[in-house]
């Protein structure tokens, strides 16, 4: 098996902080994902892995070659896509990639060639000669991404490529994503705060949190990880106390949290634990106003490995999730 | 008004959380003052005179010896101003060269016959060739040689020999120089200057900001890639800038370069070029190894302005080294702007050649390689 990227031990250090401690990680040809929250350490590793920074310890392999000593060969083999836009926008499309194609010194004829076909895959072929600062936010991601195609890459590194668009441009983007790996068969690592995506897209997913890898494997096992089938949300007109006891000593329940005026509660079968829960709840005095069964989600898992949510710039979500689950495990 | 208050209050809560625009919008002011103010108006002193000295007799001693007193000030009194340097030149042919390549600002040449001609109560010329492409000092310089001549007239006078013809002939050496043509070749380097803080600095803090230059570094682009093709661009831009402002300056501001009219000549003309890239490629590097080590875009576009103002006023665009304060004299020798504008003078003004802007063009080639290596060195340290 050929691995596009692994690390060894791989540390990075900011005076006393640790932002990458000794972490192991093995990606192949695939899309993988790499989870955690703001300050996990997941930007600092690729930074490491694109060998802008190099570790305090330990190294890496990407594409084949070390990141320490073989940065120049690791450089020509990967492609990266930045959190923040690095387009030049008062140039077109095609100068932005035929300069990208310059920087890796691909001859002309073959630089024009490849520039035409990636324009055309994302879907920019009729755009490609006015200036880049005419496009929309999801056009411009788009365009990031074939760019950084022009030179061939084993390897392309995408930080965040969703953040800030609109839910169309995101699925548009995704899909180019998609289809970029299937054709092209590049391993992608794609860093994001988006559990959907990272659910619909990868492979792999490995859950970072203070510079460790907290968990990893596909979405499925990681989601067996939280154990237990569903999630019922619910929400209460009433909620006497002996109707919370009630269902937190309940045998179908496996864990609740507290929001403002309902619970999460996480059942080992939902078909089932549904109307068990509403005769629990009436016969204790207490009065349902709505009630949701759903699957369990990432954020769940994630909530449940790291005791925070992920999407910490959506307040909603934090608050909704703070304290974590209640209750004890069977 | 309530809105109205909001709004207000929202900008000088702004404006107080930015200790450095605040300051900044006091202390360039300042600057100026302190320097505009003590560059303009200054007395010229330690004008360098070359003395050529052909006659040797008392008369002549004593004329020489009057313009060493007020060179050193021996007698005081309200035109005490240490006017002169007096440079004793062999020949008169040496003292010319010294005026093309801008070592001495006039010659006074005392004639074979300045003894004899006295001495027998007839009349002798003394020349003053003035260095006229320096308006300002050849008008100070010439008077003051003048009153000298009349302290000997007078002392002649009162000798037993009887009164003298002693006539004074200011030349100008050169066709006359308006002060907007003096004052031109500093503005040529002042566009290359703000390009280079424009250009070579800011738009690369700003790409640093964005996270392009950290683009370039995942990509095989060498470091010293990334300097050379920085520098190279804002060479380029220097050049038109400073070559757009020349052809303006011919156009329409009337200044009328010697290496260009009436005849173009081709050395000059190229000279002038070399002095302008030399130019470009030291600012340029220092304003890329400032932006670099640079810790936010603020500070950088904040400490630019004084920076540009204390090269530009201690450079003798605007007036003469010679009229200004001791300390300002003292920045002026290390900063290359003297230089390139002293360069730029000569080939304009005086049609001067190599050998007269060697010195400039030596000075000037070993602050841009120190620039180059602190600029790549600054690339290296990290961006």
């Amino acid at each position: 098996m050929n691995l596009a990227v692994q690390t060894f031990g791989i540390t990075k250090k900011f005076g006393d902080f640790t932002a990458v401690d000794h972490l192991n990680l093995k990606i192949k040809e695939e899309v993988f994902g790499l989870l955690g929250p703001n300050g996990a350490g997941k930007t600092t590793l690729i930074r490491m892995l694109v060998t802008v920074l190099s570790p305090t310890e330990g190294t890496a392999t990407v594409a084949g070659a070390d990141i320490v000593h073989q940065a120049d060969k690791v450089r020509e083999r990967i492609g990266v896509v930045t959190q923040a836009s690095t387009l030049d926008i008062e140039l077109t499309a095609q100068q932005n990639m035929n300069l990208y194609g310059m920087y890796y010194g691909i001859p002309r004829k073959k630089r024009q060639e490849k520039i035409n076909e990636l324009l055309k895959v994302v879907g920019l072929a009729d755009r490609a000669k006015i200036p880049v600062a005419g496009y929309s936010g999801g056009m411009k991601r788009r365009l990031e991404i074939v760019r950084a195609l022009v030179s061939e890459p084993k390897v392309l590194f995408l930080d965040e490529p969703t953040t800030g668009l609109d839910p169309q441009a995101r699925a548009a983007v995704l899909e180019y994503v998609k289809r970029i790996h299937k054709e092209h068969g590049i391993t992608l690592v794609i860093t994001t705060h988006y559990l959907d995506e990272a659910e619909n897209l990868c492979d792999r997913l490995a859950i970072v949190d203070h510079g460790v890898i907290v968990a990893e494997g596909t979405p499925t096992e990681l989601k067996r990880k939280v154990s237990g089938g569903d999630i019922v949300e619910t929400d209460f007109a009433v909620l006497p106390e002996v109707a919370l006891d009630a269902i937190k000593r309940a045998d179908f329940v496996l864990g609740i949290k507290k929001r403002d005026s309902g619970l999460t509660i996480l059942v080992k079968n939902g078909a089932e634990a549904v109307p068990k829960l509403v005769s629990l709840v009436d016969s204790n005095g207490g009065k349902l106003r709505t009630m949701t069964l759903r699957e369990l989600t990432l954020d769940d898992v994630f909530l449940e490995i790291t005791g925070r949510s992920i999407s910490e710039d959506t307040n909603v979500t934090r608050r909704r999730f703070v304290g974590g689950w209640q209750g004890a495990r069977r | 008004m309530k809105g109205a208050l909001a709004v207000c209050w929202r900008d000088v809560q702004k404006f107080l959380g930015q200790p450095v625009l605040m300051i900044s919008t006091f202390v360039g002011p300042f600057l100026t003052l302190i320097l505009l103010g003590s560059a303009f108006g200054g007395a010229i002193t330690h004008a360098p005179l070359a003395v050529v000295q052909e006659s040797d007799g008392p008369y002549s001693s004593n004329f020489i010896q009057i313009l060493r007193n007020e060179q050193t000030c021996q007698f005081g009194g309200i035109n005490c101003q240490n006017a002169f340097q007096l440079i004793d030149v062999a020949d008169l042919g040496k003292a010319q060269q010294m005026l093309r390549a801008g070592i001495v600002k006039a010659i006074v040449f005392v004639p074979l016959d300045f003894d004899a001609s006295l001495a027998a109560n007839s009349q002798v010329t003394v020349t003053v060739t003035l260095d006229n492409t320096d308006p300002l000092s050849a008008a100070a310089i010439g008077p003051e040689v003048a009153q000298a001549g009349q302290q000997l007239s007078s002392l002649v006078q009162t000798s037993p020999v009887g009164s003298a013809g002693l006539v004074f002939n200011l030349e100008d050496a050169y066709r006359n120089v308006l002060y907007i043509e003096f004052m031109a070749p500093g503005t040529f380097v002042q566009a290359i200057m703000f390009v280079s803080i424009i250009a070579g600095g800011v738009q690369l803090v700003v790409d640093k900001e964005r996270g392009i230059i950290e683009g370039y570094l995942v990509t095989p682009l060498k470091k010293y890639e990334i300097v050379v093709g920085v520098l190279l661009s804002g060479v380029f831009k220097a050049l038109f800038s400073s070559g757009m402002l020349f052809i303006l300056a011919i156009v329409l501001a009337g200044i009328r370069p010697m290496n260009v009219f009436p005849d173009p000549n081709l050395g000059g003309i190229v000279l002038t070029i070399v002095t302008l890239f030399l130019t470009s490629l030291g600012l340029i590097a220092m304003m890329t190894a400032y932006a670099v080590r640079s810790s936010s875009a603020d500070l950088y576009r904040v400490t630019c302005f004084p920076i540009n103002l204390l090269l530009y006023y201690t450079s003798g665009a605007i007036y003469p080294l010679n009229g200004m304060p001791a300390w300002m004299q003292e920045v002026s020798v290390f900063n290359p702007e003297t230089y390139a504008v002293h360069a730029l003078r000569l080939l304009m003004y005086k049609g001067a050649g190599i050998q007269a802007v060697a010195g400039d063009f030596a000075f000037l080639a070993t602050f841009t390689g120190l620039m180059l290596v602190l600029a790549i060195a600054a690339f290296r340290r990290g961006i």
